[in-house]
């Protein structure tokens, strides 16, 4: 009940702290970190993965109706939420998860939560921008948006684990 | 069916993620413009509350500033004002569209007045010098003040509405009835307006304005609004009606010459 509780409040936290500040920082006009994903991947590892994927379209169409892209961020969101559950398979440990663990830095260190962000952004950010543009032509420029971006998301990510999502 | 149901049970999670997709990819593609404007509109009204709340704590932060822009824009105006008030106070407007102009005011100010008599009376500070001649209205920004009695080379002397002659024609500004506007006493906060007949319909806070039937006032100088009113006099209201201009206070006042009165007056005067 409190873990139901805590994420609840960590969705709308982490949805107004988007809408509401990150969304206005900009960086070269056109890169702003999107760190709503702290909730997919901040989510227990015993979440049922149909919860994990309803959980995604229901974070990306709430980002969606502030942000007025309708479906973008639902589809890179469900598809980031889709791709988390085979990360954590590939990044698990030996002997599986410790039960009383969750997806932090404080239990599994700084490279493995790295890695297992670097890629679950890197999977979303690819989804949300070539939805954006919506065709191939500008393909490179595209790519190095994605990159940019991916790398802009995910220290801010790591870093808000130092201040904010400490345990 | 059986393979059927297992396979859906094998590939559920599967399943559900591709439909989600699909609904995602289908409110990208397929919404029409039509629904994107609904939705956006909806939009608008869900988060745009939360936008504005977010909007008033921004201004609410910058208050400082703009109070500091107000006051030094105040500081200016009032220097500018200062700068000009000395040639305002003696300026004659004159205006060289005579012909075309109807009404014409000359801005004065009361240097006496007296309130709590029963026969009120006021100067004003310009006189024949500048224009002003018996029978001219007088008004503030607020409202009516009253009429011209008698003007002298430099300074006129006013019968305002708390006086018990004053009389003049206004009416009520929803249904253009026109009664008798006059005073008696003792408040000068309100007057009578009589001659409204019974089967008159208003209501209280009604506005009451000048009716322009008299050559002394335009149409449509506020009066005041109907604050009570009684029948007792038979076929005609006595409505109570609380006045705009604060006579205690009163310091700057507008004359208005009406250019086409005499003209008026002289047609009217033919069949008397």
């Amino acid at each position: 009940m409190y873990i139901i509780t805590r994420n609840i409040f960590r969705f709308a936290v982490v949805v107004l702290f988007q809408v509401l500040v990150m969304d206005n920082v900009m960086i070269n006009g056109y890169m702003i970190p999107y760190v709503y994903l702290l909730f997919i991947l901040l989510m227990p590892f015993e979440t049922p993965r149909w919860l994990q994927l309803l959980a995604g379209f229901g974070l990306g169409l709430t980002i969606d109706l502030f942000s007025h892209t309708l479906g973008m961020h639902t589809a890179a969101t469900v598809l980031a939420a889709f791709a988390r559950s085979y990360m954590l398979d590939l990044l698990a440990p030996r002997d599986g998860y410790d039960p009383d663990s969750f997806p932090r830095i404080h239990y599994f260190g700084f490279y493995w939560f790295l890695k297992y962000t670097l890629v679950i952004v890197f999977i979303h950010h690819l989804a949300l921008f070539y939805l954006e543009v919506f065709q191939l032509k500008e393909f490179l420029s595209t790519l190095l948006r994605v990159i940019l971006s991916t790398l802009l998301s995910a220290s801010t990510i790591v870093l808000s684990q130092y201040f904010v999502f400490r345990k | 069916m059986r393979t059927l149901l297992r396979f859906i049970q094998k590939y559920s999670d599967l399943l559900l993620f591709l439909l989600l997709e699909i609904i995602a990819v289908i409110l990208i593609v397929q919404s029409s413009h039509y629904q994107r404007s609904k939705l956006i509109n909806f939009n608008r009204q869900l988060t745009g509350y939360v936008y504005s709340k977010v909007d008033g704590a921004r201004e609410y932060l910058s208050l400082k500033e703009v109070n500091q822009q107000l006051a030094n824009e105040n500081l200016e105006l009032r220097n500018k004002l200062d700068l000009i008030s000395n040639e305002l106070d003696t300026a004659l407007v004159f205006s060289e569209l005579r012909g075309e102009q109807r009404y014409f005011f000359v801005p004065s100010r009361v240097v006496k007045n007296s309130v709590y008599d029963q026969y009120n009376y006021m100067t004003l500070n310009k006189g024949k010098k500048d224009g002003v001649f018996r029978d001219m209205g007088v008004i503030s920004d607020r409202g009516l003040v009253g009429i011209v009695l008698e003007s002298s080379a430099n300074f006129a002397t006013v019968i305002p509405i708390i006086n018990r002659n004053f009389r003049l024609s206004a009416k009520i500004k929803s249904n253009n009835y026109a009664g008798i506007l006059q005073w008696e006493g003792p408040s000068p906060r309100s007057a009578v307006l009589s001659e409204i007949p019974f089967h008159v319909s208003f209501a209280e806070g009604d506005t009451i304005l000048t009716s322009g039937f008299s050559s002394i006032f335009p149409e449509g100088i506020k009066v005041g609004v109907i604050e009570s009113f009684s029948l007792e006099r038979g076929n005609f209201y006595d409505i109570k009606v609380s006045l705009f201009t604060e006579f205690q206070s009163l310091y700057h006042v507008n004359v208005i010459r009406n250019y086409r009165q005499e003209e008026q007056l002289n047609l009217e005067n033919l069949y008397p």
